[in-house]
């Protein structure tokens, strides 16, 4: 049994805290020999934004062709899918916005063509974590990113209480997450825990 | 002298719900004698914010594009209006994309501390917000706000006002909503009679 990981990095700035973050979740997921990996920066993914076309609420696809043709696929065939951004602007960043705005696809899929995401048996079988650093102290920084990322996950699948969620402020300068007293241990343990209720999961 | 109102599209889709609403608001805004502009962003040229903090050092942007050049008419206007549609539960990443290359306004105001706004000239300066969603829940709008919040603060805006209208799945189209064009058009032309009476003062 292969559990597949599909990670995007969202973030800009190559090895920032928010991605330092995720790369402790994919570190700790990796100890598991069964746990295959793929870890997407989105700066190097070519994804354009949504042209607002509504075409694949006909189609049941999109009109562009760019990087979504290969991550749509990757996107359902993962068992966990994890995302992380920075704050920008008390919002999640442009380039990962810009991916949540392509699910648009997934969304046509379910909710207007009816159509299935995953197949039957793989539903409550998949699950998410939104990786996230802020450069502010305040606590709900994070607050008006969130129904964003909801949406990215609900679109294929990943229910709320499928979502797990590990959120840094007042980390700023790169490599500052490093001093952060929780988040390594955190993160560590974020990866351990995903990984076990996904095999529970797939066990059942 | 004559108010000046911009309006900014963020919406890649051309003459849809968002934009129709905006040029309500800029017809109502003209016809109470204000000078009127629109930039559409999907023509300008410019990239995401690369988070590089370089602005950090002397407020300024590193990357040579449309986008600083935007902020730069913007601040100029009396009133600014910003008009996105919603996009899962936010704006479009295009608008995302605008608002995050302000950064060097908030290094301007908190780091290199060159940038200050008296509450007079907040008084002055307007933003509204614009917005449709498809969706019919009255919180689709939340998830925009506090990003519009940054880039109004940024650049000198009051954020004064919201013209949003939800449900647009149902209604079939902004032009089927009862009130919103109307209102849009209303506000637009009170804004310019507020700023109109300042500018006077």
């Amino acid at each position: 049994m292969t559990i597949k990981v599909l990670a995007f990095a969202g973030s800009p700035r190559r090895n920032g805290n928010s991605e330092t973050l995720l790369d402790w979740v994919l570190a700790s997921m990796a100890e598991d020999p069964e746990v295959a990996i793929e870890k997407v920066p989105l700066t190097e993914a070519n994804i354009n934004i949504c042209r607002g076309c509504n075409a694949c609420e006909k189609l049941n696809k999109c009109i562009q062709r760019d990087g979504m043709d290969i991550y749509h696929d990757k996107i359902i065939d993962a068992d966990i899918i994890l995302l992380s951004s920075p704050i920008f602007c008390m919002g999640i960043a442009a380039l990962p916005k810009a991916l949540i705005d392509r699910m648009q696809v997934f969304r046509s899929r379910k909710f207007v063509l009816k159509l299935p995401i995953v197949p039957p048996e793989r539903k409550g079988k998949r699950l998410g974590a939104f990786l996230a650093s802020a450069g502010q102290d305040w606590p709900h920084v994070f607050d008006a990113a969130i129904p964003s990322v909801k949406c990215f996950y609900h679109v294929i699948d990943i229910r709320d209480a499928d979502i797990s969620y590990l959120m840094i402020n007042h980390v700023d300068e790169k490599g500052a997450i490093d001093k952060h007293p929780t988040a390594k241990v955190d993160a560590t343990k974020l990866g351990k825990t995903i990984i076990a209720e996904l095999k529970k999961r797939l066990a059942a | 002298m004559t108010v000046t109102v911009l309006g900014i599209s963020g919406s890649p889709h051309r003459h849809g719900n968002t934009e129709t609403l905006l040029d309500s608001f800029l017809d109502g805004a003209r016809s109470a004698g204000a000078t009127v502009e629109k930039v559409v962003l999907k023509d300008l040229d410019y990239s995401a914010c690369r988070g590089c903090n370089a602005c950090h050092k002397d407020g300024n942007c590193i990357v040579k594009d449309d986008a600083i050049p935007l902020f730069e008419r913007m601040m100029v206007a009396d009133c600014v209006a910003v008009a996105s549609p919603i996009y899962s539960m936010g704006i479009t990443a295009q608008l995302k994309g605008f608002i995050d290359r302000g950064q060097f306004l908030w290094a301007r105001r908190f780091v290199t501390k060159t940038l200050e706004f008296s509450p007079e000239h907040l008084a002055r300066h307007k933003g509204i917000f614009i917005s449709t969603a498809g969706q019919s829940w009255s919180h689709v709008f939340d998830g925009a706000y506090p990003s519009l919040t940054a880039l109004f603060h940024d650049a000198g805006f009051e954020y004064y006002d919201n013209i949003v209208a939800n449900n647009m799945d149902e209604y079939k189209g902004i032009k089927n909503h009862p009130t919103a064009m109307n209102d849009a058009f209303l506000k637009g032309q009170q804004v310019v009679a507020v700023l109109e009476t300042q500018k006077k003062q």
